[in-house]
């Protein structure tokens, strides 16, 4: 008898298993109008170690609420002791922004919700202690007595450590501490671009008052190859700003530069970013465009890059005498469309006047430093989410190592300081090579 | 009956070194509410063993929420005074002892071999350690720590007590203690190297203990000590304190609470210095917790300004600094002092030290502070409350009935703790 042939599986063949995804699928990332335009600031505690005397009363009273008794070791907040170096640091949740515990939960009890805090769902958790593993912070705390898992919840915003800290060692921020770099920074910026485009007309490339001169580095390296000649006062006119980048780095891109201010501000409408292919995105690419500008300067007999100059063409192009005037005004809102992709996009990758400072910056007397041992909130990496210029590797923050910041790449913008909790940022001679808390923890 | 089982966990630990053993009995509601804790209940306790047993006490109020709550009382014969002589042991050690699920621990017997004793959820071990013998502290710690059991809190003593020296002082962790009264001489005759406290469980304590302690805190902080805060603002109130003051310059310096103190009186200081013996040897750069502030009166007295060397010497060997103070040449150069220690390890001669009643109540380490009518009452009501006595001493404002409101708020308890708390300071 010929066995009859069937497409359909037999029962037990069948896959009838439920998946973590059919059991508790993760909530999709809301995105409200008002998020686009003004990113939400999530609360998290500061902890300020120069204040803490590690007498412990945070962990009492967090143990109070996580398992109704005075237990320090089941508490969520740890303050650790290192006697040897007289230093206290604490070990709490940051409610990062791309929380890693969150994906490594295999059960999904961990969730960030819509308040920007991290939570653990107890009903979901398994105790696996895989959270605790991924978080660099180890911030969720194994419970040794009961083996649960104990995580900050900043006790629904009004945490109780903040409350009992006898020495204000703790605080809870909105992540909006007051920040007076920013306040300088951006008036700087304001009254730069308004002197530069709006007063002083097309005054960046070259400006002359009296016997003194000042000129574009870039143009005037253009200006030497399409005309074939070296006039020593048009190369003393571009010393300033070369000067003013041995000095201080690349203080003219974060602070002075009038197309970066442009940037910047179309940063605030544009905060969330599309990203760019990897093969666009070399910082080389820029030094290519350098070249480019002297090399087709040099063969076409005239400035080449300075007509399509974003900086330049903002100067010249959109003063009150010749508002709307020229055609080139067409090529700023252009590149700074840049910026969808990344945040200053045309700085690390195109803009040629960069480049030259860049280089220049190779002999710069300062540099910043972010010393681990001092931050030690790996989660943290607020330094690295606020850099424009995208140069704090997040990931040698999370090992707990000091990351080599690129002074040819930094834009000077000193944000990593502002924002630094810790006080983990600093500002060294190049010289100086015992970095506070430089280092491994 | 007034409630103190939320404060106690109700048990008492009891290990027989000579026979390796251990049990943990009861703790009789009726005893503590006779007692209340600390130095008074050590003494009863005490009174069914032999002369060489050795009790160690926490407070009612010891890892609660009342302020300045760190204390654990280690009593026994000390060979100085040659009587019942109580020690306070500081920074978090009495919280780790309850959380370790004890409250009191006698030690009776003699270990074979070197030991330690190891307790946490209630359970007591005694461990052979015979390897950390003659080691200093900081080696030894790091040994146990390698070898033992996971631990919150260290008792333990130097090999200034393994070598019988009458100068040893126990060590908490490596820093020092205010230990004036042979309790190491004691702890090493007994081969006991030390008591290593697991910490991990807890106390419910009551439910408005933490109200009540912000509330102290506030009255607290309109004294014009409490912005006086550190080792060195204690010190220089103290006879010779400033000399001392000027001589302990450090490179760094922070100032350290004990558990829950809300202003602290400890301060830990990095310097650098040179070992004259070796002159090959760079500059190291070393730290340690000042909290001893009549060691370090009685050391700058000796050493002047070479203190913070000697010290942690000291606290390397496990000796008492003001003991040793009483064998240095005075001015003496950094080589001297450091050969004297040596000497002072391996064959110093009896130790001879102020025998008065007032320091066999704390081990002679409590500073003079205040008059010697009020130290008197406020160092045995912190040795029996279980709560910081230099805190007590600093704070005068915080009465007996503030504390003990943290038992019980009632009326007729309080009024029956202030009975039972008067007789147990009387017995000390």
């Amino acid at each position: 008898m010929m066995k009859q042939e069937t497409t359909q599986k037999p029962m037990a063949e069948q896959d009838f298993s439920l998946n973590i995804e059919d059991l508790r699928p993760r909530p999709q990332e809301k995105k409200h109008l008002s998020e686009y335009f003004m990113p939400r600031r999530h609360s998290f505690i500061i902890f300020h170690p120069d204040r803490c005397t590690g007498c412990g009363a945070c962990e009492m009273i967090c143990s109070t609420r996580n398992v109704e008794k005075v237990a320090p070791v089941s508490a969520s907040v740890k303050v650790m002791r290192d006697g040897k170096e007289g230093k206290n640091f604490s070990i709490l949740c940051q409610h990062c922004r791309k929380p890693l515990c969150l994906p490594a939960c295999p059960t999904r009890a961990i969730e960030k919700g819509d308040d920007g805090i991290v939570r653990i769902d107890k009903l979901f958790c398994t105790e696996c202690g895989l959270c605790t593993m991924a978080c660099p912070a180890a911030a969720p705390i194994k419970d040794p007595g009961s083996q649960e898992i104990h995580k900050c919840d900043l006790c629904e915003g009004d945490p109780l450590c903040v409350k009992h800290c006898p020495e204000n060692a703790l605080t809870l921020t909105r992540g909006k501490a007051v920040r007076w770099i920013k306040g300088l920074r951006w008036t700087s910026q304001l009254m730069s671009f308004l002197l530069l485009v709006m007063v002083f007309v097309g005054t960046f490339c070259y400006f002359r008052t009296g016997s003194v001169s000042f000129a574009c580095p870039t143009g005037t390296l253009q200006n030497i190859a399409s005309s074939g000649t070296i006039v020593l006062v048009s190369v003393s006119s571009a010393l300033a700003l070369l000067i003013l980048t041995v000095v201080a780095g690349r203080l003219f891109c974060g602070w002075v530069c009038p197309f970066g201010f442009v940037l910047d501000l179309v940063d605030k409408i544009t905060p969330r970013k599309l990203g760019w292919p990897a093969f666009l995105k070399s910082r080389m690419t820029k030094y290519g465009v350098l070249a480019g500008a002297v090399g087709g300067s040099y063969a076409l007999g005239f400035q080449v890059f300075c007509t399509v100059c974003p900086i330049g063409t903002l100067c010249r192009s959109y003063g009150v005498q010749s508002f709307f005037k020229s055609a080139e005004l067409a090529i700023v809102p252009a590149l700074a469309s840049l910026e969808i992709g990344e945040r200053r996009s045309w700085c690390r990758y195109f803009c040629p006047v960069g480049a030259v400072l860049g280089l220049t910056a190779l002999l710069r007397l300062i540099k910043i430093v972010i010393g681990a041992k001092r931050c030690k909130k790996f989660s943290c990496i607020q330094c690295a989410e606020v850099c424009p210029v995208g140069i704090i590797d997040a990931d040698k923050l999370r090992e707990g190592l000091s990351p080599k910041i690129p002074m040819t790449e930094c834009i000077m913008c000193m944000r990593c300081i502002d924002r630094c909790p810790y006080d983990a940022a600093k500002i060294r001679f190049r010289w100086q090579k015992a970095v506070p808390g430089e280092g491994r923890i | 009956m007034i409630p103190f089982q939320p404060f106690y966990n109700m048990k008492i630990g009891v290990v027989d070194l000579s026979t390796s053993s251990a049990e943990v009995i009861p703790l009789v509601q009726e005893r503590v509410s006779r007692y209340l804790g600390g130095a008074a209940m050590n003494s009863a306790i005490l009174e069914g063993y032999q002369d060489d047993a050795l009790a160690f006490g926490t407070g009612p109020l010891t890892g609660s929420f009342a302020p300045a709550s760190p204390l654990m009382i280690a009593t026994f014969t000390s060979s100085i005074f040659k009587r019942l002589c109580h020690v306070p042991l500081m920074l978090r050690t009495g919280p780790d002892m309850k959380f370790s699920g004890v409250d009191f621990l006698v030690v009776k017997g003699t270990a074979p071999e070197p030991s330690v004793v190891h307790v946490n959820h209630g359970v007591i071990r005694i461990l052979l350690a015979p390897t950390i013998l003659n080691m200093p502290v900081p080696e030894a710690i790091m040994e146990l720590k390698k070898t033992s059991p996971p631990f919150q809190s260290l008792i333990i003593t130097g090999p200034a007590a393994d070598r019988g020296s009458s100068y040893a002082s126990i060590s908490i962790g490596t820093n020092g203690s205010l230990d004036k009264a042979g309790l190491a001489t004691l702890m090493a005759a007994k081969s006991l190297k030390g008591i290593m406290l697991g910490g991990t469980d807890g106390l419910p304590f009551n439910k408005d203990n933490p109200a009540q302690g912000k509330e102290l805190e506030k009255i607290i902080s309109g004294d014009k000590n409490f912005k006086r805060r550190g080792f060195y603002a204690v010190l220089k109130n103290l006879e010779g304190g400033k000399d001392a003051g000027k001589y302990l310059k450090a490179d760094r310096k922070k100032d350290m609470a004990c558990y829950h103190c809300p202003s602290p009186c400890m301060t830990h200081v990095r310097y650098s210095w040179h070992d004259p013996r070796n002159q090959e040897m760079e500059k190291s750069e070393e730290g340690l917790l000042l909290l001893d502030h009549t060691g370090c009166i009685a050391l700058a007295k000796k050493v002047g300004k070479n203190i913070l060397p000697i010290l942690w010497a000291c606290l390397h060997y496990g000796l008492d600094p003001a003991g040793v103070a009483e064998m240095l040449p005075e001015g003496g150069a950094m080589t001297e002092c450091i050969n004297a220690i040596d000497k002072i390890i391996s064959d110093g001669p009896p130790r001879t030290t102020d025998v008065s009643e007032a320091n066999r109540l704390c081990g002679g380490g409590v500073p003079p502070i205040g008059t010697d009518d009020l130290w008197e009452k406020r160092v045995a009501l912190a040795m029996v409350l279980g709560v910081c006595p230099i805190f007590l001493l600093r704070f005068p404002e915080i009465t007996d009935t503030a504390l003990l409101s943290f038992i019980s708020t009632r009326e007729e308890d309080l009024k029956t703790l202030q009975e039972r708390l008067s007789s147990a300071i009387s017995s000390l």
